[in-house]
């Protein structure tokens, strides 16, 4: 088998017709204009404050106006790990690949794992302030123990049950808060909490909470499907 | 003479001819390689020039991000639309479900089968 690979004049043809197609398809569907109009989110900026005082906006129709669109796709993410370690034995007869002894690496990341937790909690806690929130903050405690798995190699283990804990806790959470909001106001996801002044660390009424235990969940999910894809030899 | 290039018809030609430039390269990759991971791969590269258009159209130059930070003391519309941003932050999140579990398909056919490109695949018969 040579290196070299031929690329057919055919599929380069179709990738062109398609690309074209779908870009017009959407730019038409779309239907861009340039603020000329009172758009969905024109409306959504007004009301922000007085229902809200969130001061990051994005955040708020992430966790507030769409929130039950976020409950699914938290829920996607869950069945997503959980196909992953479908047939999975245990992690126990499995070696890690990508690690190698580096004198360097092995110092630095006890030096290293502490400041990238505590900037990923940093970004879940004040996503309602600043662009961030608990996804984002979530991949990056991810990375933190990603740094870990590559420096340490297989000395450094996960404890599965305690981060699948952590993992339905948090989920139950995020649903928890959501019921609150049914039995004490009068729909899913309403705003029970007082609402606080804009720009205030406590701020946005059941906002921070909602993105913490989002933050908490993808943080544990995103370290579960890395160890998955980075621990994959088995032991002969 | 740098103003001119500042204008928003001119950026979103070149976010359109990007996108459409990033999403020519995933769908070539996805029809030629052969090799399983490079075509999940090639996917979500192509799958990237959607968030680059969609995020890219929704911006127009004078405008700033839904955030009320330092010097932005309140909501109003010279802010860019926040719903099309946290579209695709739902939208991100979903492709990374997607590509995790491909790919976890892609390493369990592999150490079921031991083979790992497409022109091999013979699991149906289809070949004989």
């Amino acid at each position: 088998m040579s290196l070299k690979q031929t690329i057919s004049i055919r599929s380069i043809v179709v990738s062109f017709i398609v690309s074209i197609m779908i870009i017009l398809l959407l730019g038409i569907l779309l239907n861009f204009t340039h603020g000329l109009e009172p758009t969905l989110g024109s409306e959504l900026l007004a009301i922000n404050v007085s229902s809200t005082q969130s001061a990051n906006s994005v955040t708020s129709v992430v966790t507030y106006y769409r929130g039950f669109d976020t409950l699914g796709e938290v829920t996607i993410l869950f069945l997503s790990i959980f196909g992953v370690s479908l047939g999975l034995d245990s992690f126990d007869k499995k070696l890690n690949i990508f690690s190698y002894e580096n004198t360097l690496l092995k110092i630095a990341v006890d030096t290293l794992f502490p400041i990238i937790i505590l900037f990923g909690v940093y970004v879940i806690i004040h996503g309602h302030l600043s662009p961030g929130g608990g996804f984002q903050g979530g991949v990056i405690i991810a990375s933190a123990f990603l740094l870990m798995f590559l420096a340490k190699g297989d000395d450094f283990k996960i404890n599965h049950k305690i981060l699948g804990l952590i993992e339905s806790l948090s989920g139950a959470g995020f649903i928890l808060i959501a019921i609150l909001g049914l039995l004490i106001i009068d729909r899913f996801f309403a705003n029970f909490l007082p609402l606080g002044e804009l720009g205030r660390l406590f701020s946005g009424g059941v906002i921070p909470l909602i993105y913490i235990f989002v933050g908490v969940k993808v943080s544990a999910e995103m370290t579960a499907l890395l160890e998955y894809f980075i621990r994959i030899k088995d032991v002969r | 003479m740098l103003d001119s290039f500042n204008q928003t018809p001119f950026l979103h030609i070149v976010i359109t001819v990007g996108s459409f430039s990033i999403l020519l390269i995933g769908l070539v990759g996805a029809l030629s390689k052969k090799n399983l991971f490079k075509v999940f791969l090639s996917l979500a590269i192509a799958e990237s020039s959607l968030f680059i258009y969609f995020i890219g159209m929704h911006f127009s130059v004078g405008k700033v991000a839904p955030i009320v930070a330092d010097g932005v003391t309140r909501f109003g519309s010279d802010m860019v639309d926040p719903v099309p941003q946290a579209m695709i932050l739902t939208t991100i999140v979903i492709g990374i479900a997607v590509l995790s579990l491909s790919l976890s398909f892609v390493i369990r056919y592999y150490k079921l089968t031991g083979k790992m490109r497409i022109d091999e695949m013979d699991e149906l018969g289809e070949n004989r």
